[in-house]
């Protein structure tokens, strides 16, 4: 089976989340490839999950201060700072059968897939074993992503070394997810909590494992990539071939940049509910 | 164990049914919220709003996934399980009854032929696992 890769490339917030449901509706109207890509952000930004409030559930006032864009993405889960950081997204339809029906399955492989790639720079990860209810190691850093391995999510050394999530819809899914080459837990820890304590930092920095962190000598972002994509091949078996967004996938996102700049789209507010 | 009810129609989306005259209650069934897992979250549809058979009537989340909650039926939402708001664990602990989501006044009763019975969607689920 023929995938498409994106190579990666910094885009600001908005744009990237713009690309990401660009291909996904592409994909699941059948009319774009599987795809994997790879991105960086610039400037830094904070995203949220699909469901999180921006008020109440990351320091909005520090982000703006600090000069950090925030964005809700279209996909679950908790929020995350993304600094120096190298984020894939994958999108398949559901004609690609590789991947099964079941969330927790989907992210097993890509997890796997993941961890191939870093074995090829000598970073040992597992799966987080998939267990019933939130696995937050301390409540009150509930909103942020890096506090809690969901099932099937990437460990190294016991630490999160990647946060994913996922939407899905009659058709397809789109997975994205980051993994940090450092991490700066007050920096962190200050855009995303309401009222960080230094306490808070350092539960943070014993939750999370970041690339460069783990190696003898740093490696750049393409390093990085260029090993993930071979865990991909050679995980699912795939041929991955260099691409470039289809003139459908730029238009719409192009439109779509708008939505995620929009304070309609951050400040959603619908007709909700969520455990309290 | 998975529980078919006798009683509900089902979708290939798994989205069970309950039909009375031309109003249709409509809820995930046993089978897609074990698969979802622990559901945190749920966006529904205004009342009133009109929802096209094949299309998302609202969304929910699990951990870690936000997934489409796409409609069997055509028609008009004429209400939402407002129970959800206090407790949204129903949905996993009682998804046939307690966790309904909502109700669709049909405009197209036709569109229920499509639907799979109890033993149709036993099978069909059974037929996507082994794939």
């Amino acid at each position: 089976m023929r995938w498409r890769v994106l190579d990666y490339r910094t885009n600001n917030a908005f744009e990237n989340m713009a690309v990401d449901e660009a291909i996904y509706s592409e994909t699941i109207r059948n009319q774009s490839p599987p795809t994997l890509r790879f991105y960086g952000w610039r400037p830094t930004a904070v995203s949220i999950g699909y469901f999180q409030d921006p008020e109440n559930e990351i320091n909005f006032q520090q982000c703006r201060i600090s000069g950090v864009d925030v964005v809700r993405r279209l996909t679950g889960g908790k929020a995350v700072y993304h600094g120096d950081e190298v984020t894939y997204s994958l999108v398949a339809g559901h004609s690609e059968k590789i991947f099964p029906d079941r969330i927790s399955e989907t992210y097993e492989i890509i997890s796997l897939c993941l961890a191939r790639g870093l074995s090829y720079l000598g970073i040992s990860a597992c799966l987080a074993p998939v267990v019933k209810g939130l696995t937050a190691k301390e409540p009150d850093l509930l909103s942020c992503c890096f506090s809690m391995p969901s099932g099937n999510e990437l460990l190294s050394d016991g630490r999160k070394i990647c946060g994913s999530a996922q939407t899905r819809t009659r058709g397809g899914f789109l997975q994205h997810g980051a993994l940090l080459m450092t991490f700066d837990p007050s920096l962190s820890a200050s855009l995303i909590l309401v009222s960080p304590t230094l306490e808070q930092s350092a539960k943070l920095r014993s939750s999370v494992a970041a690339v460069n962190e783990l190696l003898p000598a740093p490696v750049s972002a393409e390093t990085l990539c260029d090993v993930l994509k071979k865990g991909f091949i050679e995980e699912l078996g795939i041929d991955l071939e260099c691409g470039t967004l289809t003139p459908s996938e730029r238009k719409l996102s192009t439109r779509l940049v708008e939505k995620y700049k929009s304070d309609a789209w951050l400040w959603k507010r619908e007709n909700r509910s969520s455990v309290k | 164990m998975k529980v078919f009810p006798e009683d509900l129609l089902y979708s290939r989306e798994h989205i069970w049914v309950r039909v009375d005259g031309d109003m249709a209650t409509l809820g995930i069934t046993d089978y897609a919220q074990e698969s979802l897992g622990e559901i945190l979250s749920i966006e529904f549809p205004e009342i009133d709003n009109y929802v096209e058979r094949d299309e998302a009537f609202g969304s929910i989340e699990s951990t870690k996934a936000v997934v489409d909650l796409i409609s069997c039926l055509s028609g008009t939402i004429v209400s939402v399980n407002e129970d959800i708001n206090d407790d949204i664990g129903i949905i996993n602990s009682d998804p046939h009854d307690t966790g309904w989501l909502v109700v669709i006044e049909m405009d197209d009763m036709e569109q229920l032929d499509d639907l799979l019975d109890a033993a149709g969607y036993h099978d069909f689920i059974m037929s996507q696992e082994t794939d």
